[in-house]
């Protein structure tokens, strides 16, 4: 297809409005979606915030009940076991009060007093059961030693707390707490500040029981999420996904959310946060804000990873109504600068096109088609241009059109008289024998030749002869209809074609008036010059049907004139 | 506009259908031209598998599995019919023979096997390899890497190494004992120490010894690992002396790493030690192929990239830490694991005899 520069025009211009309608709304929607996420993203990097100390205030909360416990001047006097008549009594009030807090707090499963002596036995133990608390007999309790709660907790300094990593407990009769998500909370027992560690209190805290308070104040749509140091995860909304080390399998924070990699790099700030938007492998994108968290102020034997993730669906659900908006705005100016494109190419092409129909449609006698010549610009200049062409070719051609007629006269007319020559007067003839044939019409013909003419000519000479032949020429014509042809056929010839002319009364009256005028003496130079003709007349369709055969009889009948003493006029038919 | 940007352009079919063509050929060099593998991460790296294809004209099929677990379950899924060839360990591949999921290997027609080391040579020795079927003694796998359970000791508090097993019995390094938290292990590791003649077959009063041997462990001890990084921490942190490498060279690699002088010796009582051998499985299309591939794995390149890359040993040549005198105790399968673990979780909490012997 070839286009006009119409098209082009229109379809450039077009192309340009929707560009800028749409380049204008996408880097609009755009921007607004980052500023939508990214303050999606700062609260909920506030939230985990928020969540992290939730999670400090309540692991100190415990460190406090354990260093209340292990200060107590009563966990001292039984490690001691200064006085064995007491002991009984002293471990019986001891049981009682670790009953008492296991029962104001529920996230606790365990709370024990251990010996630094006899491989870490238990010297008291009260463990949550089913739906009851219990103190563990004399012979159930065991040796720990081994545990990291109590060979750490037994290093530390005075007045500090150990908290254990996350983990599974799997230490066989343990009661509620055994095989479930627990964490130790534990303090030295000392008998002055500097004096070896005696041995230790520890509370064993339901992680669950933690997890699911931090968990419960979340948004609808908010995940929680909590690792250790090594990104394990201990909390994930998939529940198989917690605690996977535990099960020899690996389910951690960097592999789902390759963005938190620095907060578990080597050497990683004890504390650092950060914000990322991801894709968790088989779920939808979300937005995720991670807090790693180090309790400086307790010996902490790992840190806490702390997300919290939205569904970036929920996040730019606003963003997706401004995009729906701004949609709709594109595509109105889309439309908008289309028309205005159609608008201003066809503002520019109708006076071009105006110029070449103009141009096409010239012709020089007609009133060529209107050009925008009024306008001011450069079309204007075109118009103007093309209009002064025209209006040469047109002179030119008027002049020749006038050139065109002189030479038609000339070659139709007689120059001297003015009247038809021969050839003009038989096109006629013939016309009118055409048009009598069609009708069944009648004609005739008066064929006149002039008397005297030569001896005028001769002795008066060609000027005499020539006002005789104009005089003639003059009467002859007065004499007709318009609808009647005079015509000089030569020299002193004349004829008369009388068209529809039937009745040989009017026909000779007219022969006879004719006969009259040409009787009329011709003044010239002073001199009356007499002539007088003689004519013949021939009818159709009575004398002949032809035109040659028609002149010819009426010349016959002229010459019977002549011959029979000139002044008269015969008929053809009368011969 | 034009659309005289569009023409058809005979050159890419062209190329296309050879290349279909080629492929087609080249697939017939082996009857089938796939070889299903199922393999242990660092057993088969992207160039062994690629020259293996190049030398076989073959296609390679490579799953990773990362648990004995995972692999039963895809070998066992569809009666082994779904891969060709395997790694698996000689105490695992045990319910694979008993199940019929694997068919002997012919170690004549892997050339390989002529160059390992004469203790991988003997099948037979190793217990598990060789069953005896209808009077025919067939051996089920080929050796491909172990690694040794030995003692990692800090060189500082040992003026010789220890050469025995007791040492982690020894009350010197008492609180500076680190030992393995697992059931099984545990219990061959008493039976060793006790003398009794198989270390995976307790018998009568064995338990009871067993038992009390693991009760002065566990008081021995500063505690128990389970994860090669956890006993590294706890190595470093702890200035401990004596460790029960459950890992072996991968945390003796670690420790180095970290800075930590240590040493690794193979007691005397024997090393216990895993070693993972290529089986084929019952449904494998082309024996032929699976013998090749035994044979290229057990070549220089793959060989020796497990043990530059992975920290693991080869049967070609003794790893730096061993010798051919080593006393290496292959696993076997254990006489009762549910009980070895029942016992060992009330010992690891702290249960004295009488109530970790209880019912």
């Amino acid at each position: 297809m070839k286009m006009g520069i119409a098209v082009r025009l229109g379809l450039a211009l077009a192309i340009v409005g929707v560009l800028a309608a749409g380049l204008t709304g996408y880097y609009g929607y755009a921007e607004s979606r980052a500023m939508l996420v990214a303050a999606a993203e700062e609260r909920l990097l506030t939230s985990t915030r928020v969540l992290v100390r939730q999670l400090a205030v309540g692991l100190e909360n415990t460190a406090r009940d354990v260093r209340l416990i292990a200060g107590h001047p009563q966990a001292v006097r039984l490690l001691r076991r200064d006085d064995p008549a007491l002991q009984a009594g002293s471990e019986k009030n001891a049981a009682l009060l670790f009953q008492r807090m296991l029962e104001t707090h529920p996230e606790y499963f365990q709370m024990r007093l251990i010996d630094a002596a006899d491989h870490g036995v238990e010297r008291i133990r009260v463990d949550r059961d089913a739906d009851e608390v219990v103190r563990v007999e004399e012979g159930e309790l065991q040796e720990k030693g081994h545990y990291p709660y109590v060979f750490e907790t037994l290093r530390l300094p005075p007045g500090a707390v150990f908290i254990s990593r996350a983990g599974i407990n799997h230490e066989v009769g343990a009661h509620a707490g055994q095989d479930k998500p627990s964490l130790q909370v534990a303090a030295p027992v000392r008998e002055t500040p500097d004096g070896p560690a005696l041995g230790l209190v520890v509370i064993n805290v339901d992680l669950n029981g933690l997890f699911a308070q931090l968990a419960a104040d979340l948004p609808a749509g908010q995940q929680l999420y909590l690792a250790n140091g090594d990104g394990d995860f201990l909390i994930h909304p998939d529940p198989y996904q917690a605690f996977a080390f535990d099960r020899g399998q690996l389910a951690r924070v960097q592999d789902q959310f390759p963005a938190a990699e620095p907060l578990l790099a080597e050497g990683a700030a004890a504390s650092g946060q950060l914000v990322t938007t991801s894709r968790p492998a088989g779920q939808e994108a979300v937005v995720a804000a991670f807090m790693r968290q180090h309790f400086t102020t307790l010996h902490s034997e790992d840190d806490f990873i702390l997300g919290l993730s939205q569904p970036l669906a929920a996040v730019v659900e606003q963003s997706e109504r401004l995009g729906a908006a701004t949609l709709r705005i594109v595509l109105g100016f889309s439309a908008l600068a289309v028309l205005l494109a159609f608008l201003l190419a066809r503002a520019l092409t109708r006076p071009l096109n105006q110029i070449v129909e103009a141009v096409r449609g010239f012709v020089p006698g007609a009133a060529g088609q209107r050009l925008p010549s009024r306008r001011r610009d450069e079309i204007g200049v075109l118009a103007r241009t093309i209009e002064d062409m025209q209006q040469q070719i047109r002179a030119q051609f008027d002049s020749l059109e006038d050139k065109q007629r002189a030479l038609d006269r000339l070659a139709s007319h007689d120059s001297l008289t003015g009247l038809p020559n021969r050839r003009l007067f038989l096109d006629r003839l013939d016309q009118a024998l055409a048009h009598a044939r069609r009708n069944n019409g009648q004609l005739a013909l008066l064929f006149i030749d002039l008397d005297n003419f030569k001896t005028i000519n001769d002795s008066l000479g060609h000027a005499a002869g020539d006002a005789v032949l104009c005089a003639a020429a003059v009467r002859l014509q007065q004499l007709v209809r318009a609808s009647d042809t005079v015509a000089r056929l030569g020299g002193d010839e004349f004829i008369i074609l009388l068209d529809g002319a039937d009745d040989p009364e009017a026909i000779a009256q007219i022969a006879g008036k004719a006969l009259d005028a040409l009787a009329q003496p011709v003044m010239h130079m002073g001199e009356a010059l007499l002539s007088g003709g003689s004519i013949g007349v021939s009818r159709y369709p009575y004398d002949a049907t032809g035109a040659t055969e028609l002149i010819a009889v009426a010349d016959k009948a002229m010459y019977r004139a002549k011959s029979g003493g000139r002044q008269r006029a015969c008929f053809a038919d009368l011969a | 506009m034009s659309l005289g940007g569009f023409s058809f352009r005979p050159v890419p079919a062209l190329v296309l259908a050879a290349g279909i063509l080629f492929g087609l050929f080249a697939g017939c060099v082996h009857a089938s031209g796939v070889l299903r593998v199922l393999a242990w991460p660092g057993y088969a790296d992207e160039e062994v598998v690629r020259s293996f294809e190049r030398v076989s004209g073959a296609r390679v099929e490579l799953s990773i599995v990362d648990s004995d677990e995972s692999l039963w379950q895809k070998v066992s899924a569809n009666g082994g019919r779904d891969f060709d060839v395997m790694a698996v360990n000689t105490a695992e591949l045990q319910r694979y023979i008993a199940t019929g999921l694997v068919q002997p290997v012919d170690p004549a027609r892997i050339a390989g096997t002529r160059r390992q080391l004469p203790r991988f040579r003997q099948l037979n020795e190793i217990p598990g390899l060789v069953h005896v079927r209808k009077g025919r003694a067939e051996a089920y796998a080929i050796p491909y890497t172990y690694s040794t359970m030995g003692l990692i000791y800090d060189r500082r508090q040992f003026a010789a190494a220890p050469t025995s097993i007791s040492s982690l019995w020894d009350p010197r390094y008492r609180g500076r004992v680190l030992a393995y938290g697992g059931g099984a292990h545990s219990f061959s590791l008493a039976a060793q120490s006790l003398g009794v003649a198989s270390p995976f077959r307790l018998q009568g009063g064995e338990w009871a010894q067993a038992v009390d041997r693991l009760i002065e462990l566990r008081r021995n001890v500063l505690g128990f690992y389970t994860r090669p990084e956890e006993s590294v921490r706890l190595f470093l942190r702890h200035r401990s002396a004596l460790m029960f490498a459950n890992y072996g060279l991968q945390q003796l690699h670690m420790l180095r790493a970290a800075g930590a002088d240590v040493g690794y010796v193979i007691p005397r009582e024997g090393a216990l030690a895993w070693l993972d051998c290529w089986a084929i499985t019952r449904g494998a299309r082309d024996v032929a192929l699976a013998h090749a591939w035994i044979d290229h794995l057990l070549g220089d390149t793959a060989s020796g990239l497990l043990v530059r890359r992975q920290g693991l040993a080869n049967t070609l040549v003794e790893s730096d830490a061993g010798g051919p005198a080593d006393h290496i105790v292959w696993l076997a399968e254990v006489e009762d694991a549910a009980r070895r673990e029942r016992l060992w979780g009330r010992i690891h909490s702290g249960d004295r005899a009488t109530r970790v012997l209880a019912p």
